[in-house]
């Protein structure tokens, strides 16, 4: 009744507000919606391969009915209703309904087609058949809603008379703080207008987003305020004007509403096509996209935040369908028995010839028709569909059981659990959180949908099918019958995973935890001016970044030195401090791992060694240059004390690899002493044989020469 | 003494050096009045007896022989600090902060606004926060300006302010030129505040309030030099650092120890208003908070706050710039209601004068002169037939007969020769404009005054 009641109201206040605008022409025609009944994902799988998204029911009714009672109340006269999965259930359903009456003001027709793959497809369809003469509400079928568009409809009108049609769309939201229950976490936006215009010029989803980038060509149009919003549940409700379908048809990818947007942004200095946005306080918005949404849209529908669509309104007018009202939210219709000692706290809809039993406990739960539940059930947040039996001593908390399922003794639901349809089990069996149960084996669904798949895999499967057509026991019970779904057999990438389970993101309790604590002070802190690092610094940076690279890379020698000969020149290096700075960083390269014993260091030097003995060659040539670069290798080892073990092996593999010559070494070691420290290295055991058995061999070459 | 006034009037004027080259900012007149009188009034009127005024000692000698600023009936203690030493606004802070013993009201000398002070205080006082600053809708400046071409290049870089619903909460704070990336804000504001009003086209008065502990911090942290440059962009960022957030339990823990180890490892530490036990216990008590939508604590737990007061109405001019001291010298004088003509003036009756004029002491003006709209110095003498339409005269200037000025600023001591015609210019310190001149949208300075530039 009270439905009614505002619809006349608020139809009249649409017209005469219309009627101000001295908009004669578009007012003659009647406003036209076009209704998505199909989502184009597969999020609700396994429960929508029996019944399409838009019939399941919400509060008892079927989600498809809150939307057309919403566009019938807010004054469209003309529905287009594009079905494609389970069309024909859904056109049976709205035949039967009363928007098929004659009597019903607003006239429904009913598009079916197989082939719409996404929202695109059907605005294209939509464009196609010319079926919209001026601004339409384009809608999903699983919104609830209550939100007045009339006046969003009258801005709308009148930026497009004004702008000669530059405004193409006006995305309805509703206004909420972050952390709400209404809120969809992954339909977090974050939209950035320009307060005047409340035109939209950036739009982003910030799921898994820490940081909002704002590119800087959005600020320069010309106003002084922009507001950033991020307290906007997209209602998914938006008043398109024509030009949106035949922008769908000239942007053949397109595929949803988000491509849309994105792509219209973008273009928007080309095509100079805009959307604006109209925000409204009161009133309620919200697809259902997931189940945690149905959840919530469900209590607050109960709890009466959707008025006047609340379930004693009976607004689709289905006889039977009545139900009382009485205090704490407890809705009974007709038929309803309840046993001794049974306590509904709270937030409790029953539909019709349900029976049940003695000291149950049941709170927050919508239970349909001609369900049968037994003693002794705790049913907090269950949504129980129609003709389901329950027996006793069950437990369900935060689960949703779908028509004709059964769930024997002693069963426990534990959050988030999903029944889908025909399912049965137990007894005595406890589900953990999340489990999804359905008649439909898991594998099935690649067979049913996949075309591309091959005749012989198909053979394959179905053997394999047949094999695992026995219902687990353990799963599901004794009695049981079903499959357990897992979220990952749902689809093969990980990313998806997260957007593809069934229930959605759980909103996060506590909105510091996420972002805050991985977040460094660094950037915040003052800038103090870094003292400029000298160029010889930077060039021993650079070298040893080039030859990181270089061996990630397996770039050839050749290259680096020609990579470390530009570097030279960039950075005004002579040659003899290249020739230092390239032993040193060599030598060191190694440490860049931790605690290395000088064993573990001449392993991984020695294949170094060898592989970047070109680029030594290229630059130790002279004399001196041998000298150069033996005091770097010296420098070096003074440094690092603990490994001189090392420091022969790294020496002989040098003059194995000819990267020195003998004569240098042995001139080094009898002359390069400069410090006490120096001499002591001299002193150390290893280079001394090592410089015997030099002197020696020289020795013989030369015996050898005469 | 709630709050200690702090005056900036050191600087130079480096963005209209042809009025500065004799005269330094903070004693150019406007209204027959030095530009720094304007804020001293505004903190007397308040209430403040006491200022501390940070300046040139070549300001400090004329201020001591002025006689408006001998009208000011606060106690000025007067800080001279090195002329063309390079002190910014936070050194200046630094270098006097033995002084500063409460908290701090730091405004500019070349702020000249009717704002109501108490609006920024109070929000300081109200968030007990750390800081709170004035800032005001950009004023489009209508006046001619000499020697400028064309309309002002609207070229210049805009700051970008983030402020929350109320428009009270500073959010966000940064220059166009440092946004070449696109802005970028993190989301974990955006949850605290999630609906943030970006605004441009707004003027930073330079008029901060800010707690103690902010100079504190000052002095350890050498390597700010300005406030409005570094320090409170530094502050507005602080807000939703973790750090100074989550230090609050160290902070009740071991306040008593901390004092004594106050070195430079947690000076950061300082900044952050700490609450006093009371107000934290009345915070918890009681159910006010500062936003709503979530069910977290007032202000979301955080310990620095910074705060600012947009004017939407009212007059608030930086004089930086030659077009804002013109326009400054049309609207100042409609604040304070004063004789628009000095007692002490000389002044003909056969004289047309516009009462939107005003005529400073011992003046002469002679016969048949027509004076409107314009402002002329002490000491000035405007011989016969002589017009002045919408300029500036400062002090002891002398006009010859039969001038026609119009829409000029003419600086102190400049001689107009006979008959002359001036046209939107700007005549220079003691310069001689020739009999019979004609010059129009000039700027007329000395030889030695063009070589500095």
């Amino acid at each position: 009744m009270a439905s009614k009641g505002g619809k006349q109201s608020r139809s009249a206040s649409g017209l005469s507000g219309r009627k101000g605008a001295g908009d004669q022409e578009e007012e003659d025609q009647p406003l036209q919606a076009v209704l998505v009944a199909d989502s184009f994902n597969r999020r609700f799988f396994p429960v929508t391969k029996d019944q399409p998204r838009a019939l399941l029911p919400l509060g008892n009714v079927a989600m498809i009915d809150y939307t057309l009672e919403f566009l019938t109340s807010t004054g469209v006269q003309e529905t287009f209703v594009f079905c494609c999965w389970m069309a024909s259930k859904i056109k049976a359903h709205l035949q039967k309904s009363k928007w098929c009456r004659p009597s019903s003001p607003n006239t429904v027709h009913i598009i079916t087609s197989d082939l719409y793959r996404s929202l695109g497809d059907v605005l294209r369809d939509v464009d196609a058949k010319s079926l919209v003469r001026s601004d339409f509400v384009l809608v999903y079928g699983d919104v609830v809603s209550n939100i007045d568009i009339s006046q969003a409809l009258q801005e709308h009108r009148h930026r497009r008379k004004m702008d000669k049609n530059i405004s193409v769309m006006t995305m309805i939201f509703k206004e909420s703080s972050p952390g709400h229950r209404s809120r969809c976490e992954e339909d977090d936006v974050i939209v950035a207008v320009d307060s005047k215009s409340q035109q939209i010029l950036h739009y982003q989803k910030t799921q898994g987003l820490k940081k909002l980038q704002f590119p800087m060509n959005i600020f320069h149009s010309g106003s002084d305020e922009f507001e950033i919003r991020h307290d906007l549940l997209d209602s998914h409700i938006s008043i398109c004007s024509p030009q949106v379908a035949e922008l769908f048809t000239d942007n053949f990818d397109y595929q949803t509403r988000d491509d849309f947007v994105r792509g219209l942004l973008v273009n928007e200095e080309i095509l100079g096509n805009q959307i604006h946005v109209h925000v409204t306080k009161d009133g309620y918005g919200v697809r259902v996209s997931n189940l945690l949404m149905y959840d919530s849209v469900s209590s607050d529908l109960v709890r009466r935040w959707v008025y006047p669509l609340t379930p004693e309104a009976n607004f689709t007018d289905q006889e039977g369908h009545s139900c009382t009202y009485s205090r704490h939210n407890v809705y009974r219709a007709s038929g309803v028995s309840l046993g001794h000692g049974s306590q509904m706290e709270e937030n409790v809809l029953i539909g019709c010839d349900t029976s049940i039993g003695a000291n149950c406990y049941i709170s927050n739960s919508v239970i349909g028709d001609n369900c049968i539940i037994g003693d002794n059930v705790v049913l907090d947040h269950a949504y129980i569909w129609n003709h389901v039996h329950i027996a006793s001593n069950v437990e369900i908390i935060q689960s949703v059981i779908c028509d004709k399922a059964e769930v024997k003794q002693g069963v426990t639901l534990k959050k988030q659990c999903v029944l889908a349809y025909d399912v049965v089990i137990g007894p005595n069996i406890s589900l953990p959180e999340g489990t999804v149960v359905s008649m439909h084996h898991p594998e099935e669904e690649e067979e049913d949908d996949d075309e591309f798949l091959s005749d012989d895999a198909e053979v394959g499967q179905r053997s394999d099918k047949t094999k695992q057509k026995v219902f687990n026991p353990a799963e599901v019970g004794a009695e049981g019958k079903g499959y357990i779904w897992k979220a990952s057999s749902l689809d093969d990438t990980e990313e998806e995973e997260l957007s593809q389970c069934l229930w959605g993101l759980v909103l996060n309790p506590d909105p510091e935890s996420d972002s805050e604590d991985s977040e460094t002070d660094g950037p915040d802190d003052p800038v103090i001016p870094s003292p400029e690092m000298d160029d010889v610094k930077v060039f021993h940076m650079e070298v040893l970044g080039t030859l990181q690279r270089g061996l990630e890379e397996n770039i050839s020698c050749d290259n680096l030195v020609l990579e470390i000969n530009s570097l030279k020149y960039a950075y005004n290096i002579s040659l003899k401090e290249v020739m230092q700075i390239l032993t040193r960083v060599v030598l060191e390269y190694p440490f860049q791992q931790q605690h290395l014993t000088p064993s573990q260091y001449v392993a991984l030097l020695l294949p170094l060694l060898k592989k970047w003995a070109p680029v030594f060659k290229n630059y130790v040539k002279r004399a001196q240059d041998h000298l150069d670069c033996l005091s770097a290798f010296e420098e070096h080892f003074l440094e690092q004390e603990s490994h001189w073990a090392a420091m022969v092996k790294v020496l002989m593999n040098m003059y194995e690899l000819e990267i020195l010559e003998e004569e240098m070494i042995l001139r080094w070691f009898s002359q390069g002493a400069t410090g006490d420290k120096s001499r002591q290295l001299r002193k150390n055991q290893g280079l001394q044989k090592f410089i015997q058995w030099l002197e020696e061999a020289e020795e013989s070459s030369e015996e050898d020469g005469e | 003494m709630e709050l200690q006034a702090v005056l900036m009037a050191a600087g130079g004027g480096s963005r209209m050096t042809d009025l500065t080259y004799n005269t330094p900012k903070a004693m150019l007149p406007v209204g027959n009045k030095p530009l720094m009188w304007y804020p001293l009034n505004l903190l007397e009127k308040v209430g403040f007896e006491e200022v501390i005024v940070i300046t040139t000692k070549e300001v400090q000698k004329m201020m001591s022989t002025d006689l408006k600023i001998k009208d000011v009936k606060m106690k000025l203690d007067v800080v001279s600090i090195q002329e063309d030493g390079d002190m910014g606004t936070a050194d200046a802070l630094r270098h006097i902060q033995p002084k500063i013993k409460t908290d701090i009201l730091v405004l500019s000398c070349d702020l000249i606004t009717d704002v109501a002070l108490h609006e920024v205080v109070d929000l300081f006082r109200a968030h007990n926060a750390t800081m709170a600053m004035l800032m005001s809708k950009a004023h489009e400046f209508t006046e001619t300006v000499p020697g400028q071409k064309g309309k002002k290049k609207t070229a210049e870089q805009r700051d970008f302010v983030g402020v929350d619903q109320s428009g009270k909460r500073l959010l966000f704070m940064a220059n166009e030129a440092d946004l070449e990336d696109g802005l970028s804000i993190r989301k974990s504001i955006m949850r605290k505040h999630p609906r943030m009003l970006i605004k441009t086209g707004l003027v930073d008065a330079h008029l901060y309030c800010l707690k103690k502990a902010v100079v504190d911090f000052l002095t350890e942290n050498k390597s700010i030099s300005s406030i409005r440059g570094e320090l409170v962009p530094y502050l507005v960022r602080k807000q939703f650092s973790k750090t100074v957030n989550s230090q609050k339990l160290k902070d009740d823990t071991d306040d008593q120890t901390q004092e004594k180890n106050d070195g430079p490892a947690n000076h950061e530490l300082l900044i952050s208003s700490r609450d006093e036990p009371l107000l934290q216990l009345a915070q918890e008590r009681s159910c006010w908070n500062d936003h709503r939508g979530d069910m977290s604590e007032a202000y979301h737990g955080g310990k620095l706050r910074c705060y600012v007061h947009i004017m939407d109405q009212g007059l608030c001019c930086r004089v930086n710039t030659l077009a804002a001291y013109i326009e400054v010298n049309r609207l100042a004088p409609k604040l304070f209601e004063e004789p628009s003509v000095h007692p002490s003036a000389d002044i003909s009756e056969r004289c047309q004068m516009g009462s939107d004029s005003i005529i400073g002491a011992l003046c002469h003006i002679a016969d048949k002169t027509s004076i409107k709209r314009s402002t002329i110095g002490n000491s000035t003498t405007v011989k016969e037939k002589v017009k002045v339409t919408n300029s500036i005269i400062m002090h002891g200037v002398t006009i010859e007969e039969g001038c026609n000025i119009q829409g000029s600023v003419i600086c102190s001591n400049a001689v107009i020769g006979r008959g002359a015609d001036l046209k939107y210019c700007l005549v220079g310190n003691g310069q001689h404009i020739e009999p019979e001149a004609e010059r129009t949208n000039e700027i007329i300075v000395g030889t030695d005054q063009l070589m500095e530039i």
